[in-house]
């Protein structure tokens, strides 16, 4: 199938947020159906949700990963058409490239195609902590549980870069960045003594960071991750 | 023992701090006291503030002995401008006759007599109000109780501060969220390490914990105030980081920084244009050009203190 080409950037971006807020109804379970194919077949513009469903990647397994939430038939084949419409492309960042292959990776063990190759190992222990930030932002998704790591470290070596980054996005009132960051000191954190309080910065962004649907949903799975909440519902 | 800072950092802080203290003494006679001016001082966060910083610029660029002979001269010409221009002392006397409970006298006095400058009464005075339970009991903010602590260990006073519980009490003795940060709390945790460590004498006087904070945090400030061009604040920062038992050195802020300083030695306070009045520049810029040749100075010492260590 083809979709008319008129969605301009706009349109995308407004859509990935109606997903964020789709999937965030889902982890807190006030969103029935949970999954993207049900996100997909109310969308006035189903190329905008398919390019959502690619831009959120990997996060729109968060319900299933974190709560269980049900993914059936409908989403399996949902995120299949939208990595048809917007296949990865060899140009790719590395970054972009181990997103869609956890998206790939979850989307096999659902039905899906089996996933190719991982992508090279991203270092990010070795580059100065502001760069190092930067790539851990972009690669936000995959703190989630059950994804093949990108690093050749444990998430454990990034934690200080992670709360450094934290620090400085909130400094700098970068509260996308932030939240993403988050996520990131939530997991490497574990079992470790962070060097700040994530909750409190996660609070923090809950009442200053605006209302944008994608940062919530960043807090919400950071949260979770603080918490050891994986697997559960509620 | 000091952590190696790297070479390249060396060099730049030794010229940054070179130019600071040409440019500080060759302008010096625009910081000159209008005539008829009395202990009361109707602005003293003018003239008596800028004399009182190139004071404690030129008597750490002489503490930390790394001045060729000629900016020994500058130095020393410089501390005796101030000296001239404060009576000798007589007006530091006289302000604090005046006003007894004021600590600014002994702020300003503090490195000028550990430099060699005194003033016999003045000193008496001071040695007195020390002991005053009134001074323990001044309601400083708490980086400011740190500063008149310090001032008074410079002047030989004595030193029974509680250093431990005025550090709880500031800002960074608490060790809060480094992202709740502002402006203007950057410079209390500035103040608060300067003194805390006699201005970066006494590094091992910072207890671990701070220590550890500041290592871990100091780089993140740097980089937003460094973004923002606001110079001042980034080279406050950089004296903390000097006042570290291991300072950290970031190549690329000192590069930056270093990039900003004017040919003749003015280092301006942000990234705005800076006025072509020499006047005007002198009283905008004169504590950003203060305190780079203070962040020179310890950055070069560190340095030297580590090369001799190995």
């Amino acid at each position: 199938m083809s979709y008319p080409d008129a969605s301009p950037q706009a349109d995308f971006a407004a859509a990935a947020e109606a997903l964020a807020r789709h999937v965030l109804g889902a982890l807190k379970g006030t969103q029935e159906p949970p999954g993207p194919g049900a996100f997909l077949a109310g969308a006035a513009d189903t190329k905008a949700a398919l390019a959502a469903v690619r831009v959120l990647g990997p996060d729109v397994f968060a319900p299933l990963l974190l709560t269980g939430a049900p993914f059936g038939a409908a989403d399996r084949d949902a995120v299949t058409e939208a990595f048809r419409v917007f296949p990865p492309l060899p140009q790719d960042g590395e970054e972009v490239a181990w997103r869609d292959h956890a998206a790939a990776t979850l989307l096999a063990r659902h039905g899906g195609e089996p996933p190719g190759a991982a992508p090279p190992p991203v270092r990010v222990a070795s580059r100065p902590w502001r760069e190092g930030a930067r790539t851990l932002a972009r690669l936000a998704p995959l703190t989630l549980p059950g994804l093949p790591g990108p690093f050749t470290e444990p998430p454990a070596a990034h934690l200080l870069t992670a709360c450094r980054g934290l620090a400085r996005s909130l400094l700098r009132r970068d509260h996308t960045t932030a939240a993403r960051l988050a996520r990131w000191a939530a997991l490497a954190g574990r079992g470790a003594r962070r060097p700040l309080d994530v909750a409190t910065a996660l609070r923090h962004l809950e009442l200053c960071g605006g209302s944008g649907a994608r940062v919530a949903l960043d807090i919400e799975i950071a949260r979770r991750l603080l918490a050891g909440r994986e697997g559960r519902t509620g | 023992m000091t952590e190696p800072v790297a070479e390249p950092v060396a060099r730049l802080a030794h010229t940054m701090a070179t130019r600071a203290l040409g440019w500080l003494h060759h302008n010096r006679e625009r910081g000159r006291f209008p005539a008829e001016t009395t202990a009361d001082l109707t602005d003293p966060n003018s003239t008596y503030k800028s004399l009182g910083e190139s004071a404690l610029a030129a008597s750490l660029l002489l503490r930390e002995g790394l001045a060729s002979p000629a900016e020994q001269r500058l130095a020393r010409e410089l501390l005796d401008f101030c000296w001239s221009q404060l009576g000798n002392g007589d007006l530091l006397y006289e302000r604090q006759v005046q006003f007894p409970a004021m600590t600014d006298p002994l702020e300003v006095y503090g490195p000028l007599a550990r430099s060699g400058y005194r003033h016999r009464r003045l000193h008496e005075l001071l040695t007195h109000l020390h002991g005053l339970t009134s001074q323990r009991g001044t309601e400083h903010v708490p980086n400011r109780r740190l500063a008149v602590a310090s001032a008074s260990r410079m002047a030989g006073l004595g030193d029974e501060a509680d250093w431990p519980a005025l550090l709880g009490a500031t800002w960074l003795g608490h060790t809060p969220e480094p992202w709740a940060i502002d402006w203007m709390t950057a410079y209390c945790l500035t103040h608060t390490v300067f003194h805390a460590t006699d201005w970066g004498a006494r590094p091992g006087d910072l207890p671990a914990h701070l220590r550890e904070y500041l290592e871990t945090w100091l780089p993140v400030w740097l980089d937003i105030w460094c973004e923002v061009k606001d110079w001042d604040l980034v080279i406050e920062l950089l004296i903390v980081d000097a006042c570290l038992p291991h300072p950290r050195s970031d190549p690329e802020i000192w590069r930056r920084v270093a990039a900003a300083q004017h040919g003749d030695g003015l280092m301006p306070r942000s990234g705005e244009p800076v006025t072509e009045d020499p006047d005007e520049a002198f009283h905008a810029h004169h504590h950003t050009t203060v305190v780079a040749a203070i962040a020179g100075a310890l950055a070069v010492s560190r340095h030297r203190g580590a090369a001799a260590a190995v």
